[in-house]
């Protein structure tokens, strides 16, 4: 900002290496506990049970694999991270499916009572919605399928896609597109051909987004998932309970589970506080 | 509309079946389009919203196959006397106060200083982003290993300072700071981001014009930043207070309430009685009333904002 203009007088003309050297410290203090967790996961993750239990916490030890080998083999995580791949895969689809049409409506046909509507919806708790549906898939008998799932996770995602394309949309010039319809493109087609094209970034970073939320969902998959849909959040989260405390694995299933999402999340850096505040419907 | 296809104006005077449903479906284009996706709202959001009120006015038990019975607004009323409903209010207003008290001056106090140029701040940003995107369960239960009372990482470092045993998580009053801890670590970058954003939109004059004044770093901050950041502050305040008021992931992984009914909060509340309980009517009573007091929550901050402009 402001504070760092060169007109500063003092030390910024002083010491004009001191100053940003200071800047740059306050920024890792600020930084280390904010990060401390994810290294003390990955440490926990190549700990045997033994240096768990060593006190003071051991910092140098000889790694092994035996936890991952132990998730993977004696706790199924192959399957668990198919289910959330297929269930994430599903909801960015549908996601984009029905929000990329509706985002282009919001856009240029104004329709902004939808869009609100889907924006208070943000508001509303997860169990609001989650209670509901609950019944209606027990009486369906629907529990424990990828469907309950995947239209559950619509309730969250459809809100982002559609927030962060109308903005996408939106910046596409207009002109572009009546071009293509003075030659005789349909409104259809110039949503395919002319602004699907434009707007591939934003297409990839909001479904992504949706990827992402539908990956780290917790709420809605343990109360619909079953034994043969459990996802990996819900799978997890059983380590705290059946077994006594196998520190290891959980610190290796959390380091399986949050790595993917970290990944993609770099990717879409920049779209990140946008999509959490259209659709972080936390609880 | 202008998207004719140009097989409409040509000679062919009888347009083909399908060149006609492309015709109409063109003409269309400014309800068909977003329909889908209006149907889709109606149906998962609501839709349940609806069902959600017809359910908070019925005797509803899940499990024992007795029929749902009407009894009008009985459960609202209920809710009145229910003891652990009000604690469990009362807990939750507790979590909010702490973790805006703690959240927005940390997160203000973050984004100003990414707001400087330093080497590195890039990538320092970026590094900010994770724990909100990290699997929230996950997350939650590698700070249950941080906080575990002998071995706990945690407890090391405060030893360093000469504390000794905490108990976070299983100590009656040191869960809601314990939680509210790991809230903070998870959602002050988001305040951080928020505040980055309003920060990095202001205009320089002001502050050039203070510093020929001979303003203090304090006083431009006092008098120039945090009044002009306010209304992007006001936006991360609300925020936060809406998720806030609906915590319930990480609590429910790391304690359940517990001990006791020491750390549970509305939004938890609720998910046990309609989803454990299986008390579905009064649990969809209790949604209702959280829902009415996010949106009230909503509606007042808004006004503030408006009339703070």
């Amino acid at each position: 900002m402001v504070n760092s203009l060169k007109v500063e007088k003092g030390q910024g003309k002083n010491h004009p290496g001191f100053r940003r050297t200071i800047l740059f410290l306050l920024g890792v203090i600020v930084l280390v506990p904010f990060l401390f967790p994810f290294l003390w996961m990955l440490l926990g993750s190549f700990k045997q049970e033994v240096d768990f239990m060593a006190y003071p916490p051991v910092w140098v030890f000889k790694p092994t694999l035996e936890n991952y080998r132990n998730v993977f083999f004696e706790n199924n995580f192959g399957t668990f991270a198919i289910n959330s791949t297929i269930v994430a895969a599903l909801t960015t689809f549908f996601g984009l499916l029905f929000g990329i049409p509706g985002a282009y409506a919001v856009a240029r046909y104004k329709r902004t009572g939808f869009a609100l509507i889907v924006l208070a919806a943000r508001m509303a708790p997860g169990i609001a919605f989650l209670l509901p549906w609950f019944v209606l898939f027990v009486q369906m008998r629907l529990t424990n399928t990828y469907f309950a799932l995947v239209t559950t996770h619509l309730i969250f995602t459809l809100p982002i896609i559609l927030w962060m394309m109308i903005g996408f949309i939106e910046a596409v010039p207009r002109e572009i597109e009546q071009a293509a319809l003075v030659d005789g493109c349909t409104v259809w087609g110039s949503l395919w051909k002319v602004v699907l094209p434009l707007t591939l970034p934003g297409i990839a970073a909001s479904g992504i987004l949706c990827f992402i939320f539908s990956w780290n969902n917790f709420l809605f998959s343990v109360v619909l998932a079953g034994e043969a849909t459990k996802t990996l959040p819900v799978a997890v989260f059983s380590f705290l309970g059946y077994q006594a405390i196998s520190w290891g694995p959980l610190s290796a299933a959390a380091s399986i589970i949050t790595l993917p999402v970290i990944l993609l999340a770099l990717i879409v850096q920049k779209y990140i506080v946008q999509g959490l505040a259209a659709g972080g419907i936390s609880g | 509309m202008t998207g004719r296809p140009l097989a409409d104006i040509s000679p062919s005077d009888s347009p083909s079946l399908w060149q006609r449903f492309v015709g109409v479906c063109d003409r269309n284009a400014s309800w068909l389009m977003p329909l889908p996706s209006m149907v889709v709202t109606a149906l998962l959001m609501v839709f349940p919203l609806f069902y959600l009120l017809y359910m908070s006015v019925h005797d509803w038990m899940l499990i024992g196959g007795k029929p749902a019975e009407f009894i009008w607004f009985q459960n609202y009323l209920a809710l009145l006397k229910d003891q652990r409903f009000l604690d469990s209010l009362w807990r939750t207003v507790v979590f909010i106060i702490l973790g805006l008290i703690v959240q927005i001056p940390l997160g203000l106090a973050i984004a100003v200083l990414f707001n400087e140029h330093f080497p590195g701040r890039g990538i320092m940003r970026t590094l900010l982003l994770l724990p909100m995107v990290a699997t929230p369960v996950a997350m939650a239960l590698i700070w249950v290993i941080m906080m575990d009372p002998s071995q706990g990482v945690l407890n090391y470092f405060l030893s360093w300072l000469g504390i000794e045993g905490i108990a976070w998580l299983s100590d009656n009053n040191l869960v809601i700071p314990a939680l509210v801890l790991v809230d903070t670590w998870q959602w002050t970058p988001m305040v951080a981001l928020i505040c980055l954003a309003g920060l990095s939109a202001l205009p320089l004059e002001p502050f050039e014009a203070a510093m020929i004044d001979g303003a203090n770093l304090w006083q431009r901050f006092w008098r120039l930043t945090l009044p002009m950041v306010w209304p992007t502050l006001l936006v991360a305040i609300l925020f936060r207070f809406i998720d806030l008021l609906k915590v319930i992931e990480h609590i429910y992984v790391m304690t359940r309430g517990g001990p006791g009914f020491s750390s549970e909060t509305i939004n938890l509340y609720n998910f046990l009685m309609g989803l454990f309980y299986y008390r579905v009517g009064y649990g969809s009573t209790i949604s209702v009333v959280i829902f009415a007091l996010v949106l009230g929550a909503c509606l007042m901050l808004i006004r503030a904002r408006r009339t703070s402009w």
